[in-house]
């Protein structure tokens, strides 16, 4: 059995690499097969949003562009009835605003909080709360604030947050997801009456 | 006490050396298991809701573990390929800076085994002899990239491809629920309830 799964394993990363390779081939031009990016600023927001876009950033854009794309999918859904169409595009909005704005919120919460308890030495004031418990998530050996101490606090506080939103999944989105479609239902003149 | 403080403190230095230098990494990683969580909650929620009587518990716990499935393989497929996709095009050359160009035109393409590599195809800048005088530069490009990459990645599987899953499989539902009840003449939920359970349906709540 691992001999099978082994070849079947090898047979996907050989496709998984071809496909990479072609996808690469398509990039560049005969004159310039190999782009190179000169624009200093360019440059300077790539390198910036491998620094500083965190969890709650990335669910910032997935919200807005959830907005710009999931209700025309819905719009165009004629699997289903009229009624059924125009309340599932209240409930996908409804959605994308309560799941983005807790989503967002929750986690840029929760990445300052890792970061209040994951401070080095010369970063604790005097004039500091806590301060014996400022040192407690600070990785081992840690020496100087480097980009990987701040991906660490992001993902730490990232991952404190999915377990909190596991919670105000119901206590806050869900409630809120219900209030939404019932207020866009009502504007939009869609019969609701089951949902209230 | 001790067990956990070691445990606690494995578990900081493993999420430090995962994810500190791989940005993009970590936001699949924790984007897989947002999907997860949110899935689990929502069976969760069903299980423990009395309202729910059980014949109609053994209809929506199949199906959102279903829709779970495909929320969590849509993800990690489409974005983690995307993401390698764009980590490939810094990490052979095919894309780069001004700096990184002048090095990789400045250099002999030789990898640390001797081997001879092209730009854009086989050549891993990590794999350079003179890697270390790049490797501030290239890494902050290549994070740059990654993320880039994912979040492309992550709106390509969370708002379109999805969805539009979602949505095809919703439907393919309703029409067997529906016919279903037909052929027994005994109906065990109401059109109304059916629309209502069928748009909660479309879609988990994304934590």
């Amino acid at each position: 059995m691992p001999g099978i799964s082994s070849v079947k394993l090898n047979t996907f990363t050989r496709c998984r690499d071809k496909a990479t390779e072609f996808a690469l081939g398509l990039i560049g031009t005969k004159k310039n097969p190999n782009p190179t990016i000169k624009s200093e600023k360019l440059n300077h927001t790539i390198e910036w949003i491998g620094k500083n876009l965190s969890s709650a950033e990335n669910r910032l854009i997935l919200g807005a562009s959830a907005l710009l794309s999931q209700p025309f999918i819905d719009a165009a859904n004629k699997d289903v009835d009229k009624d059924t169409r125009k309340i599932s595009i209240c409930r996908t909005v409804a959605k994308i605003i309560a799941g983005t704005l807790t989503g967002y919120t929750i986690r840029k919460l929760c990445i300052k909080s890792i970061d209040a308890f994951t401070k080095l030495p010369e970063q604790i004031k005097p004039n500091m709360k806590f301060k014996k418990m400022r040192k407690a998530l600070t990785p081992n050996g840690v020496k100087s604030v480097t980009d990987e101490l701040v991906q660490y606090k992001n993902a730490f506080g990232t991952i404190l947050g999915l377990v909190v939103m596991t919670f105000t999944n119901f206590l806050i989105d869900a409630p809120l997801t219900k209030y939404l479609t019932n207020l866009f239902a009502k504007i939009g003149g869609v019969n609701n009456e089951r949902n209230k | 006490m001790n067990a956990i403080n070691k445990l606690f403190s494995k578990s900081k230095d493993l999420i430090f050396t995962k994810f500190g230098p791989n940005p993009a990494k970590m936001l699949i990683v924790t984007g897989v298991l947002g999907w997860a969580l949110s899935s689990a909650a929502q069976v969760v929620a069903i299980l423990v809701n009395d309202k729910i009587p059980k014949e109609q518990k053994m209809f929506l716990v199949p199906q959102e573990i279903c829709d779970g499935a495909i929320n969590v393989a849509s993800f990690f497929i489409v974005t983690s390929a995307i993401k390698r996709f764009a980590s490939k095009l810094v990490s052979t050359g095919k894309l780069a800076n001004v700096n990184i160009r002048k090095f990789l035109n400045k250099n002999p393409l030789i990898d640390n085994a001797g081997n001879k590599v092209i730009v854009g195809k086989n050549l891993n800048i990590e794999n350079l002899p003179d890697y270390h005088l790049i490797k501030d530069d290239y890494k902050k490009f290549k994070n740059g990239i990654d993320v880039v990459g994912m979040t492309v990645g992550s709106i390509l599987s969370c708002n379109i491809i999805t969805p539009l899953l979602r949505n095809k499989l919703a439907a393919k539902r309703q029409q067997t629920y529906i016919a279903k009840n037909t052929t027994y003449k005994v109906p065990r939920i109401s059109m109304d309830d059916y629309r209502n359970i069928s748009a909660a349906k479309f879609g988990g709540l994304k934590i």
